[in-house]
């Protein structure tokens, strides 16, 4: 029987009809689609993904084989997922060449969760396949080394900084390099200069995520960062009791003033999952922060119950998403750092930045 | 879905002293007044915390009010500033797209949620 030759033109007109939801473009213009190859009846080729933490990679996978599939003379499609997440622009010209993405995790007040956050994140996207850093820029005392169960901090070695190392995450913490002894009109200054140590002296290598736990509420560190560095974004945590989400939304408003896009908003401790039924009930004040997000017009990334487990495992060394990975609680982190993933890919897409060109009549 | 910022502008331009006018990336293309977007300012100002409304009459906002300066916040919104000196109003290009006065996103909203 003699089939029909499958062109290469054939297979890439078919997976135009594939496109990424969050850029909102075909596969093939975007460049996803790489190493094509055609062996008789047999099609094989690499979608390659902005991010291994993408929320819809099995979906454009499925879309793309059904859409070479139906081309006549096609026996087999063979798709294979890779990722490689781009960098941020400007990030190259910087200090930190190895580095593609910086995220602040910023909150209006403390307590909310911020670090437990940050970390949980990190080692999800970890887990994704990511090369990620962790960098706990709170002065008022280093929660990260004690989440990741790692007490031993940064070596120095030939005057550059060598970050810790635990589940696959480096991590420094900026309360090193800030003595704990001095009078707080004085912080102020160091933590400016402690900040930029721990992003201009540290070996971070080759890192697809950098994210930066902040302290809470708006201030030096904030304002050294953005001036410091292109931070891709930043994602805001707020729980149900942040009255109107006032505080969050000044903290949000400070990263707008310094051109820092909001890459979402999360809200932590949001509901109760019964630990005998796994029921669902809902805190006070839940879904404030997906209203205030739909108002701002910035994403929403996601929810995460209260749970006990999440503090011992924090308290303990190994984050929930390492401990537990199935556990509702793993599984909020996860959905919300798919949705963060995406974001920055989008962000990273977008970024010829916009201008306002004046026209006279 | 919330607003996920999907669709953004490809090109901004300010047309002499009051008008402003959008592009977007899905090709669709909105002109504004300064007038009318004053009178859809969403600041504390303008709109009660509480119920959500304005408390703004429309009818104080001259129609000849013109655009004393607009620059970009972050990658994200609009901010201006009016020739009536207000100049609190943030304008996210989400709300933006959902203010565009075109007759076709207008019959399109009236359409799917009629005014009581
Ligand atoms: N979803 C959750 N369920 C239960 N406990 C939580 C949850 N999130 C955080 N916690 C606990 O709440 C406490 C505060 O969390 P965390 O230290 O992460 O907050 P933070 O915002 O970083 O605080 P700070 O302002 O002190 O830096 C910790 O004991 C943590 O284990
Ligand atoms: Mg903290
Ligand atoms: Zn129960
Ligand atoms: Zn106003
Ligand atoms: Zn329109």
């Amino acid at each position: 029987m003699f089939g029909k030759r499958i062109g290469e033109s054939d297979v890439l007109r078919a997976l135009r009809q594939v496109v990424d939801p969050d850029l909102h473009r075909d596969i093939v213009s975007l460049g996803f689609v790489k190493n094509l190859k055609i062996e008789d009846s047999v099609v094989s080729f690499d979608i390659n993904l902005t991010t291994p933490a993408c929320p819809v990679r099995e979906r454009m996978r499925e879309e793309a084989r059904r859409a070479v599939a139906q081309l006549e003379g096609v026996r087999e499609v063979r798709v294979n997922l890779t990722a490689e997440v781009r960098p941020h622009v400007g990030l190259d010209r910087s200090g930190l060449a190895g580095v593609r993405n910086i995220v602040a995790i910023g909150s209006g007040k403390g307590g909310v969760g911020k670090s437990t956050v940050a970390v949980n994140l990190a080692a999800t996207l970890r887990t994704s396949g990511a090369r990620v850093g962790l960098l706990d820029a709170d002065i008022y005392g280093p929660a990260v080394p004690i989440m990741l169960g790692h007490r031993q901090q940064a070596e120095v070695r030939e005057n550059r900084i060598v970050p810790a190392e635990h589940h696959g995450l480096r991590f420094i913490s900026m309360g090193l390099f800030v003595p704990g002894d001095k009078p707080l009109i004085w912080r102020g200054p160091m933590a400016h200069k402690a900040l930029q140590q721990c992003l201009f002296d540290v070996e971070w290598g080759e890192l697809d995520y950098l994210l930066v736990d902040l302290p809470p509420g708006t201030g030096d560190v904030h304002l050294t960062l953005a001036q410091s560095v292109p931070v891709t974004g930043a994602v805001i945590v707020s729980t149900p009791q942040d009255v109107g989400l006032v505080i969050s939304m000044k903290t949000l408003r400070m990263f707008q003033q310094t051109n820092i896009p909001i890459l979402g908003i999360v809200e932590n401790m949001s509901y109760y999952v019964c630990s005998h039924c796994g029921a669902r009930e809902e805190i006070f004040g839940h879904g404030g922060a997906r209203r205030a997000s739909e108002e701002l017009g910035v994403p929403f990334l996601g929810e995460i119950p209260i749970d006990v487990r999440i503090r011992r495992q924090a308290d303990t060394g190994t984050p929930i998403v390492l401990a537990d990975p199935e556990s509702p609680a793993a599984q909020a982190y996860r959905a919300i750092a798919e949705q963060l993933a995406a974001q920055i890919s989008i962000v990273n897409y977008q970024m010829t930045p916009l201008r306002i060109e004046e026209v006279s009549t | 879905m919330n607003a996920r910022a999907s669709v953004r502008p490809q090109a901004i331009k300010k047309i002499g002293a009051s008008e402003i006018h959008i592009l977007w990336s899905d090709g669709h293309a909105s002109t504004y007044r300064a007038s009318y977007l004053r009178r859809h300012c969403r600041c504390a100002l303008c709109v009660d915390e509480l119920t959500g409304r304005s408390v703004l009459a429309p009818e104080t906002i001259p129609d000849e009010l013109t655009i004393v300066s607009v620059e970009l916040v972050g990658q994200y919104a609009l901010h201006f500033q009016w020739s009536d000196g207000h100049s609190t109003g943030i304008y996210p290009f989400a709300q933006l797209r959902a203010l565009c006065p075109c007759e076709h996103c207008v019959s399109a909203l009236s359409s799917a949620a009629p005014l009581t």
